[in-house]
């Protein structure tokens, strides 16, 4: 196997990091249960997956989390923490 | 082949999204209705994984997952598991195509280890053969 290319979209961002991700989107304030938005919301489910596939072609830094804002998600939910 | 949790485990993506197929893994316990449930008695969690092919219809999967609220998901499966999204993309020409296999498991577990080492080699394995995927979605609850 030569490995897979990859793409995390996650809702706890800092989980997340921990284990260093090649590439992750973190769709800001949605919360978990909501990785691609709400239900019956498909264009910003459409819009979260176009963003989040776009990764694979970005110069992302591997192990990191993009953040990115989408307002018509409407709600703010404060992701989990991981206590230092 | 061991890999060092310390170093990131990154492949090139060296084709276009519009030649691409894609396919889904998630960890938020994602199964068919006619699959075996995972097991949320085990308070150490499922290390097993479902595979779903290509033509799944979004009405015949449900969540089995009791460490995040998935009533949206019970609602609207795509919010985790974003299958009818991905063949929207398709219709568009965002990606070339659907994989032929896509992968639920639950993500909770107390046995890293084996998790890490057997659940995840075996369900990169799945995707590896047969699949025809050039890049994985990740997803969690």
């Amino acid at each position: 196997m030569k490995g897979i290319p990859t793409v995390l979209i996650t809702v706890s961002p800092e989980v997340s990091a921990q284990m260093r991700p090649p590439r992750a989107l973190y769709p800001n304030g949605f919360k978990i249960g909501n990785s691609l938005g709400k239900p019956g919301m498909r264009e910003l489910q459409r819009t979260v997956l176009r963003d989040a596939l776009s990764l694979l072609t970005l110069e992302t830094r591997p192990g990191s989390v993009v953040t990115k804002d989408y307002p018509d998600y409407g709600e703010y939910h404060e992701p989990p923490r991981v206590r230092k | 082949m061991s890999i060092s949790r310390k170093c990131v485990p990154f492949t090139p993506f060296e084709d276009t999204l519009a030649k691409s197929t894609i396919a889904i893994v998630t960890a938020g316990g994602v199964h068919r209705k006619d699959q075996e449930p995972f097991n949320i008695a085990d308070e150490l969690g499922d290390l097993g994984y479902r595979v779903f092919t290509d033509d799944v219809n979004a009405s015949d999967l449900k969540v089995t997952h009791h460490h995040y609220d998935h009533s949206d998901a019970d609602k609207d499966i795509n919010v985790v598991f974003p299958i009818d999204v991905l063949r929207d993309l398709q219709r568009e020409g965002f990606i070339r195509n659907i994989a032929l296999k896509h992968v639920g498991y639950m993500g909770y577990t107390m046995q890293l280890k084996a998790m890490y080492e057997g659940t995840a080699r075996e369900i990169a394995n799945e995707i590896d053969k047969g699949s025809r995927a050039d890049a994985v979605v990740l997803t969690g609850g």
